[in-house]
């Protein structure tokens, strides 16, 4: 097989984890070809940020502090692996760049960009020493070096993908043939004109997806610390299962939920060429985790997963005015849109007087603020309500699509709890429902709904 | 309009050449002012803002084996790709000889042309046979224009033609002779009964085929022509290894005999079909339009509305590809606006 193998940042937090990690692709080299790639170790992409930050804020000692703290953690972990010295050079290009940003009091896309790509670089260089402890011969790439080129939206940026899937096949086929197991640094990448860029929204596993993608692998695996995907959050409902299997539309659905699933621009690479990805835990690798794959394990349960998103807003725009004119929905979304407010739900009833939205908890107010300004004062709308204290609850399944009575189950075992339901959308893609509920019975209707409609399912 | 042509062989000569001698007609039917303000080839370069001169450069190429050697303006060992990034050059003509094996250093020099905003008229197969959708990307991302007219068909436009079929029609499958080359070597077999090797050196005499000609004769060449013609026109994204390749090495003069006694000939087809690309000698009517003589090409499209439409011609040839590099910088001129 060909595998391309992500760790994530828990999983190669210290020495003693990366070599863990390092033994876990010895081990599957016996058998297949394993391209890595690694995510910097916890935490250090928070303190490259505000290092980034403290660094044209000239706040020197919250700035010395972290990149102390990375100092630290990395020297550490490079002598705990039998060479202290490992990442002197690159700290050493850290703390220059941090004095230039400093110096010129600026922190541009571009150069926060350049701070953040150390975390992925410095652990390359360290999973490629435990990989040589283990006998392993390999190279660490960073993304540019491996082939990845992006567009130059700094911070996010998107990746030429044909010239890339090209370049990393050209780079990569060859090290994979020659018996190689190249590590390549996640989340970076470079312009055309070879500057660092990240790639933002999906990170380490969209570079994994998309060296997937280039190698034509078999499965890509992707590590971290948890055991793969959950038909609920654990916390809410004890009994919540692991989800040995599920199609690319459901956990792109999940992901939207707010589930530790990828994110569905990392999933696309693989979703799109029907590569299946295999999530499991590195503190548990004997377990099976979670397979994404063309298709989920259809039988049984009419769902797969309840979700909850708890920190949600919802505003509600009302006014007799509103009825029959075409464009108000379009002037609703177009405000927010203005503002960058991300819309989580939209539900509008046919009478056509009044448009719910869900946002995000923290972008409320800055959503009330523009509808308010936007739509009152020309008389558009009479009313924007807002409710502070919401959730939203999605039911996912793709075995509910075409299947008659979902909906009716979903509200009826909900009203059972007495909960009430303020707004409700499903999507056409007929996989998944949501609604919306009082933030404190947000809890209750997930395990309401966990026991309908999940419950009875052999393992 | 200021060009760089990178390749200053057979075609790249006649690229210079043409250039000059339509100066006026270029001018009066289409605003266009070409200048060359820079020529690479594989031994050095001559860079001059002002636009070198066409006679000096052939000239110092002839006699002294580069246009490095031309007075002022040559010089040497600097890297072609370099040489494109840093010219001011709005368009990079890149007709150097196609390498299907490495087609790597030609690949830097389009992306070099491409990053730097320079739009591109190319004519090197090798980069277009196995990166095309990156380059068609790369070309978009950074909003300049990208054409390879002359790399298939040399001269004539088979490119052209299928373009212009698929706008108003469906292209339900193409049958096509892209490789003058073993067309003349299957053209000799039939007409003058010979041999697979006695045709083949006929060929390499008359200058038709290369001293190692199995780019050629393995339907290798071929294959990237297809390869470029599906990518470029078609909307098939492929590349090479997509096509199933088979040439005329070695082909029986039993089977052509055999052929001939059905009314048919054996042609090394370049096939698209709805689900396979494919490169093999097959068997064709010999009253069909892709019975075509000697070195030509044919190409053959069949329309759902239209049915079979064919353009014959020949396929090679410096001064006939620099027609077709020509056109392209024309339409280039026009699709930029005639204000540069």
């Amino acid at each position: 097989m060909k595998l391309v193998m992500k760790f994530g940042g828990t999983s190669v937090a210290d020495a003693e984890r990366i070599r863990r990690c390092a033994q876990l692709v010895k081990e599957r080299l016996k058998t297949d070809r394993v391209v890595t790639v690694v995510s910097a170790l916890d935490g250090i992409t928070e303190d490259l940020l505000a290092v980034a930050e403290a660094a044209a804020a000239a706040n020197d000692p919250v700035l010395d502090a972290h990149l102390a703290q990375i100092r630290k953690r990395h020297q550490k972990a490079g002598a705990e692996l039998g060479e202290p010295e490992l990442l002197r050079p690159l700290q050493e290009q850290l703390d220059r760049l941090a004095l230039g940003i400093s110096a010129v009091g600026e922190l541009t896309p571009r150069s926060r960009d350049a701070v953040l790509s150390f975390g992925e670089r410095m652990s390359s260089l360290l999973f490629r020493k435990a990989l040589e402890l283990e006998g392993v011969k390999s190279k660490a790439l960073t993304g540019q070096e491996a082939g990845l080129v992006t567009d130059e939206t700094y911070g996010e940026a998107e990746p030429l993908m044909e010239l890339s899937l090209y370049q990393i096949a050209e780079k990569l086929k060859p090290a994979l043939e020659a018996g190689e197991a190249p590590v390549v640094a996640g989340f970076i990448a470079a312009t055309q004109h070879g500057v660092v860029t990240t790639i933002g929204r999906g990170g380490s596993d969209f570079t994994a997806t998309i060296l997937g993608a280039a190698i034509k692998a078999d499965e890509i695996w992707i590590w971290s610390d948890v055991d793969g995907l959950m038909s609920a959050d654990p916390k809410i409902v004890p009994g919540a299962r692991l989800l040995p299997r599920i199609s690319f539309a459901e956990a792109v659905e999940m992901g939207q939920f707010g589930a530790k699933s990828m994110h569905p621009r990392a999933l696309e690479p693989a979703a799109e060429r029907k590569i299946p990805v295999r999530m499991k835990n590195t503190f548990k690798p004997e377990g099976e985790g979670t397979l994404i794959a063309q298709e989920g394990d259809g039988a049984g349960a009419v769902a797969r997963a309840i979700l909850l998103v708890k920190d949600c807003g919802l505003i509600t725009v009302t006014g007799a005015a509103m009825i029959g004119r075409p464009g108000t929905a379009a002037r609703i979304l177009q405000t927010l849109a203005e503002r960058n407010i991300n819309i989580r739900m939209i539900s509008q009833s046919v009478s056509e007087a009044g448009l719910s939205l869900a946002v995000a908890g923290k972008q409320l107010q800055r959503a009330r603020g523009a509808l308010e300004s936007a739509l009152l004062r020309t008389g558009v709308a009479r009313h924007v309500q807002v409710d502070e204290e919401v959730a939203i609850v999605a039911v996912v399944g793709s075995n509910m699509r075409g299947m008659p009575g979902v909906a009716a189950r979903v509200f009826a075992a909900v009203a059972k709890k007495n909960v009430n339901v303020i707004a409700i959308a499903q999507g056409s893609s007929e996989i998944s429902i949501s609604f919306i509920v009082k933030r404190e019975a947000g809890a209750e209707a997930v395990r309401a709904l966990h026991e309908n409609l999940l419950a009875g399912v052999s393992e | 309009m200021r060009i760089l042509l990178v390749g200053f062989g057979v075609v790249g000569r006649a690229v210079a050449k043409l250039l000059e001698e339509r100066r006026s007609e270029l001018y009066r039917n289409h605003g266009l002012m070409p200048s060359l303000v820079g020529v690479v080839d594989s031994k050095g370069a001559a860079e001059s803002a002002r636009g070198l001169d066409a006679a000096a450069l052939i000239e110092a190429k002839e006699k002294k084996g580069t246009v490095a050697a031309i007075a002022d303006h040559g010089f040497s060992g600097a890297d072609p790709a370099r040489i494109i990034a840093g010219s001011d050059a709005q368009l990079v003509i890149e007709a150097t000889p196609t390498v299907v094996r490495s087609p790597g250093p030609a690949l830097e020099r389009l992306k070099a042309a491409f990053r730097t905003g320079k739009h591109v008229v190319c004519v090197n197969k090798g980069p277009l046979a196995v990166a095309f959708p990156a380059l068609q990307e790369l070309s978009r991302h950074n909003r300049v224009e990208f054409r390879f007219s002359g790399a298939v068909g040399g001269g004539t436009p088979v490119l052209s033609l299928a373009q212009e079929c698929i706008r108003g029609d469906e292209v339900l499958s193409v049958r096509a002779i892209l490789n003058g080359t073993t067309n003349f070597i299957l053209w000799r077999m039939d007409k003058q009964g010979e041999d697979f090797d006695a045709a083949l050196k006929e060929a390499i005499r008359l200058g038709y085929a290369e001293a190692d000609p199995s780019a050629d004769v393995d339907g290798v060449d071929t294959a990237t022509k297809l390869v470029i013609l599906a990518n470029g026109v078609l909307g098939r994204p492929c590349t090479l290894s997509d096509v199933s390749v088979r040439g005329i090495r070695g082909l029986p003069r039993k089977r052509i005999e055999e052929a001939r006694k059905s009314g048919l000939v054996v042609k090394l087809i370049a096939e698209v079909g709805p689900d396979a690309l494919r490169v093999e000698p097959q068997e064709v009517p010999a009253d069909s339009p892709l019975n075509v003589p000697a070195n030509l090409n044919c190409l053959g499209l069949k329309l759902r509305t239209g049915g079979d439409v064919s353009l014959v011609g020949r396929g090679a040839g410096g001064p006939e590809t620099a027609t077709a590099i020509l056109r392209d910088v024309i339409d280039i001129w026009h699709s930029i606006g005639s204000s540069r």
